[in-house]
């Protein structure tokens, strides 16, 4: 064989070393689904105050469901919740805030001081951990349809309910619904698409957020 | 080998008339549209819920068909209201005959004060097809917490009685009565003309 058909023939497949070596090094972009617009929302918090969808504006909110009497049920989802705000700071948002906002399904029965007493029990630091309910009715209307977890009062005070963890972006848009998850391992999930939300936001401006754009009409979802 | 000048001037001139016509012609056929606001990818339905107007009950639904443009304020409103009205009047005016094809609503978050006829009057004094709906208060809740809506009433002077703080953004929904942007309230009637002109196709 001549030495001219040797380099003839390997090219090809220095052309494809050299596309897969161009693929990991230049990852594709990936981006969050834009799912829903989340709900409006008018609530108080464990401190007496009103906390509306107006102040989460900007932030990236963590919204999870529970109420103060649910014990072992909420257990689980604490704990991710729990591991998930040990592991923010390997997460990169740029300027805008990780929040976490538990709302109560319990509007009657979860008073202010109740909420605080439950945030002190998990050992919530509430600047960034927040605790909310309302009126039930609008509790209704902003847990069911607006974030769609469904959720019932029992006779004796319980609620049953689907444990979920609902991520909104600054915008005030649904970007990741993790449902029916009470396993530790959702924190995985959740510290990774916090990042990836990080990095879009820091690339929200000039030439890449065009890159942005198309990744979210090429469909580029993790 | 001496060079053919002639040919040399020709394929100079079609190649810089190709990259001109690549630059101004073709790429702007693959740039995405920019938008001024936030895009929902999935099938996100408007509320069916029946709202009134002075012509009648209507139901968002109503509109198949139409671009429409949603948005939330009340008649006593001292300043985004009427600043946002009169930006989206703007936006059908450079949207000229096109904007046959769209609907702008406003819904009112003051439902005790505004009665169907004071908002009819107060929508059309920005653009005569403009149309105002309000409800119960428990309807008004509902449809206001779905689109991301929220209101609560505050102190105001004397001479207005209690304003409403509100979320002042602006919604589109499609054609097939999709709810697709978010606008911010500081978006340029340019920019949302431009946004509902692409969802006219």
């Amino acid at each position: 064989m001549s030495k001219k058909v040797i380099i003839r023939s390997a090219i090809p497949v220095i052309l494809i070393i050299a596309a897969a070596l161009a693929f990991v090094v230049f990852e594709p972009i990936q981006v969050l689904p834009r799912i829903r617009i989340a709900p409006g929302y008018l609530l108080v918090n464990q401190d007496a105050e009103t906390i509306t969808s107006e102040d989460a504006r900007g932030a990236i909110v963590l919204y999870n469901f529970a109420y103060s009497g649910c014990g072992g049920d909420c257990a689980a989802m604490n704990r991710t919740l729990e591991e998930i705000q040990s592991r923010l700071d390997a997460v990169d948002t740029g300027d805008t805030e990780v929040r976490f906002v538990t709302i109560s399904l319990d509007g009657d029965g979860d008073s202010p001081d109740v909420l605080r007493d439950y945030a002190s029990d998990l050992g919530a630091d509430t600047d960034l951990w927040q605790f909310a309910t309302g009126d039930p009715v609008h509790l209704e209307n902003v847990v069911k349809a607006g974030f769609e977890v469904y959720y019932e009062r029992g006779d004796n005070g319980t609620y049953a309910f689907a444990p979920t963890f609902v991520l909104v972006d600054g915008w005030g848009v649904i970007r990741g619904e993790y449902r029916y998850q009470t396993q530790a391992s959702d924190a995985d999930k959740i510290v990774r698409h916090l990042g990836i939300l990080g990095e879009e936001v820091r690339n929200s401006h000039g030439a890449a957020s065009l890159a942005y754009e198309a990744a979210h009409f090429f469909l580029c979802y993790p | 080998m001496t060079l053919n000048w002639k040919r040399v001037t020709v394929a100079a001139a079609v190649a810089v008339v190709g990259v001109l016509v690549a630059w101004y012609v073709i790429l702007p056929r693959f740039q995405p549209h920019i938008f001024g606001g936030a895009v929902i990818q999935s099938t996100q339905r408007v509320p069916r819920t029946e709202l009134m107007s002075a012509d009648g009950p209507v139901r968002m639904t109503d509109f198949e068909g139409k671009v429409v443009v949603v948005y939330f304020g009340y008649t006593f409103c001292p300043d985004v209201c009427p600043a946002t009205l009169s930006k989206l009047a703007t936006s059908l005016k450079i949207l000229g005959d096109r904007a046959d094809d769209v609907q702008v609503i406003m819904v009112t978050v003051d439902p005790a004060r505004d009665t169907a006829e004071a908002l009819k009057e107060y929508v059309t004094h920005f653009d005569p097809t403009f149309i105002g709906l309000t409800g119960d208060e428990a309807i008004i809740n509902q449809v206001a917490t779905l689109y991301g809506v929220v209101y609560e009433p505050a102190e105001g002077s004397a001479g207005t009685g209690y304003t409403v703080d509100h979320t002042s953004t602006v919604l589109l929904v499609d054609k097939e009565g999709y709810l697709k942007l978010v606008l911010p309230f500081e978006g340029s009637a340019e920019q949302i003309a431009s946004d509902i002109d692409y969802f006219l196709g």
